[in-house]
């Protein structure tokens, strides 16, 4: 009989002092999880503080990040976005080391995973952010710059620009975050490429009459006048 | 019928004869082809309740030459622009409608405000200025027509009249004001009969002759709502957002362009719409608001031309325009009774007598800060200081409209 309840028992018990294991990385993660989101709270409101005291909206005013944001139905600050984007960053990575707590090995190995990704997702945001500044500049250096030499599509010139840069950055950003690297890679070269033999068709075919005017004017300049004649001829 | 007298250094465009609708409807359609025209409305909702605006949207139906419809919205819930979408829908032109107290066109203005461009409070300057905006973002039209929604007489001429001056290739007028006598049973626009026009002749007696005040003399209705415009001049020009609107549009018209490229056309025989309490003891609402800031604004056009605005022009003033008041009064009495019109001369002795405090209280106001409240800045200046500022702007109606 005590055999039998010994079998009963023993599991029971193990579970028990697992349980008892546990308890402390529970109670630690959920100190860990309310302490993060609290000081998460308070980095977003300094944040938020702190980018509204440097004018960060203006600038992002200037540079077209709220535009880009408005486009994509974001109605709200520049500051409050960056301030959120921080704050559940910030969620995500209390989250990571919370459960790290536990002290379980699948949730190690993947939480080690998430913060050895954490500098490519860094480095992508900085080649999103800085590229879309570049790529704004030179759109909009290329529309002046076709304007005053009164090309009639300037403006559209200026967005195909934009949007072949935007193309590439966004090729770079996937490349960095490790996304479908073959296929973005082989998308872009195939986009890229197409747009390069598109336009080199476009102006080697169109530009035949052109490009033979040009040279037969140069070929004209390049020979020697005629030596004129002496001799009146009445 | 008008007479076919020329007033002033601007263009008259009277209305002679019977001048057949279907000839300027139908030019002012070829005209539209090389020159789009817009039309701007600044409606409140209530004006959608009365009568007024199904008369508009009614003659609107029968339109063809409006390349689009722009309609600043204001004092509207996000029901009620549901509604009047509802309601535009019958008129064949693009209608795009302007949320001003939508969540997108807010942060439109928040965006404005925290860069150092106030488009001032909510009233029809800050609608039409934003709609001018719109217009210009989409790049779509030449020609902007303006008129105010709260006309009870509309027909479909007046808006043909008002375009036919600016949208002519023919012309080379690039502003264009409306006209029209405001008359009932009675004689109505106290302001512009009893304010204006003797405020303006009276500083033209006491400051000698002054461009701005030769040209705004030149106006039958310088207060009319009404007005047609190049795309470049609601680019260029910066506009008040007070009840100044009227006058300082001119004034700033007057600085930008030559007198020779600016008309008044005829545009309507009868017009009634919504009108204002006196409010003589109130001066922060009715028609004492009204004349307040009107006067402000000409004395700030006329200050910032160099004239100089001292206490005791300040006190001859007031005098000088009581007196040419008093002699408007008598001459619009006469033009009454020969028309047998109602005439209730102690009410209009009332109103000259409010306008005379109202000068007097826009004097005190001009003294203590003459800059005042600054104009909306133009366009120009807004796109320097936010290059997407047009982008965004137009997501906003665009987003609003889906």
């Amino acid at each position: 009989m005590n055999d039998f309840l010994n079998l009963i028992l023993e599991p029971l018990q193990e579970v028990f002092s697992k349980f008892k294991e546990f308890v402390p990385s529970l109670l630690a993660m959920l100190v860990i999880l309310a302490l993060g989101i609290l000081l998460a709270r308070v980095l977003r409101a300094v944040l938020v503080k702190f980018l509204v005291a440097v004018e960060f909206d203006n600038w992002s005013d200037r540079m077209g990040f709220t535009t880009l944001m408005r486009k994509g139905d974001l109605w709200v600050k520049p500051s409050a976005v960056f301030g959120a984007i921080v704050f559940w960053m910030l969620i995500i990575v209390t989250l990571m080391v919370g459960l790290s707590a536990l002290k379980i090995a699948a949730i190690d190995n993947l939480v080690g995973q998430f913060f050895s990704y954490l500098p490519r997702v860094f480095s992508a945001a900085m080649i999103l952010v800085v590229g879309y500044v570049v790529s704004s500049f030179i759109s909009r250096g290329v529309l002046i710059a076709a304007a005053n030499s009164g090309y009639h599509y300037a403006k559209l010139l200026a967005e195909a620009v934009r949007v072949l840069l935007m193309l590439m950055i966004l090729a770079m950003v996937m490349e960095q975050l490790q996304i479908a690297t073959s296929i973005v890679l082989s998308a872009f070269s195939i986009v890229f490429g197409g747009i390069v033999v598109a336009l080199a068709i476009a102006f080697g075919v169109g530009g035949i009459g052109a490009a033979k005017r040009i040279i037969e004017r140069e070929i004209a300049e390049e020979q020697p006048e005629k030596t004129q004649d002496d001799i009146e001829h009445i | 019928m008008s007479d076919f007298y020329q007033t002033g250094n601007i263009t008259t465009l009277h209305q002679l004869g019977k001048p057949s609708l279907e000839r300027l409807e139908s030019e002012l359609l070829g005209f539209a082809k090389t020159r789009p025209i817009a039309l701007v409305l600044p409606a409140l909702y209530s004006e959608f309740e009365g009568l007024a605006m199904p008369g508009i949207v009614q003659e609107l139906t029968k339109v063809k030459y409006l390349n689009e419809i722009v309609l600043a919205l204001d004092q509207a819930t996000e029901a009620d622009f549901k509604r009047v979408r509802e309601f535009m829908a019958p008129i064949p032109a693009e209608v795009k409608i302007i949320h001003n107290k939508g969540k997108r066109i807010s942060e439109v203005y928040e965006t404005l405000k925290r860069n150092g461009l106030d488009a001032g409070p909510q009233g029809k300057g800050r609608s039409a200025w934003l709609a001018y905006g719109y217009v210009l973002a989409r790049g779509k039209s030449d020609v902007i027509a303006l008129h105010d929604c709260d006309i009870v007489t509309y027909s479909r001429e007046l808006l043909a009249r008002l375009c036919y001056p600016i949208a002519s290739p023919n012309l080379n007028y690039v502003f264009c004001k409306g006209y029209y006598s405001r008359v009932t049973n009675k004689m109505n626009g106290r302001v512009t009969r009893l304010l204006v026009t003797p405020l303006v002749r009276s500083l033209q007696q006491l400051t000698g002759q002054h461009g701005f005040l030769a040209f705004l003399d030149s106006f039958r209705y310088s207060l009319a709502g009404e007005f047609s415009m190049s795309v470049d001049v609601a680019r260029i020009n910066r506009i008040p957002s007070d009840w100044g609107l009227e006058v300082g549009s001119l004034a700033e018209v007057y600085r930008n362009y030559s007198p020779r490229r600016v008309c008044q056309v005829d545009i309507a025989a009868t017009y009634e719409h919504k009108h204002q309490a006196l409010s003589s003891e109130n001066a922060e609402k009715g028609l004492m608001k009204m004349a307040v800031d009107i006067c402000k604004s000409i004395f700030r056009t006329l200050a910032s031309d160099g004239v100089v605005f001292s206490e005791g022009l300040f006190r001859s003033l007031i005098v000088t325009y009581l007196r040419q008041a008093e002699d408007t009064l008598m001459k619009y009495e006469a033009d009454a009774m020969i028309n047998g019109l109602g005439f209730d001369r102690h009410e209009e002795a009332k109103a000259v007598e409010a306008f005379t405090r109202a000068i007097a209280m826009a004097a005190q106001a001009f003294v203590e800060n003459p800059m005042g409240n600054p104009l909306i800045p133009n366009w120009n200046r807004v796109s320097a200081a936010i290059p997407d500022i047009f982008e965004m702007l137009k997501t906003a109606v665009d987003m609003d409209g889906k």
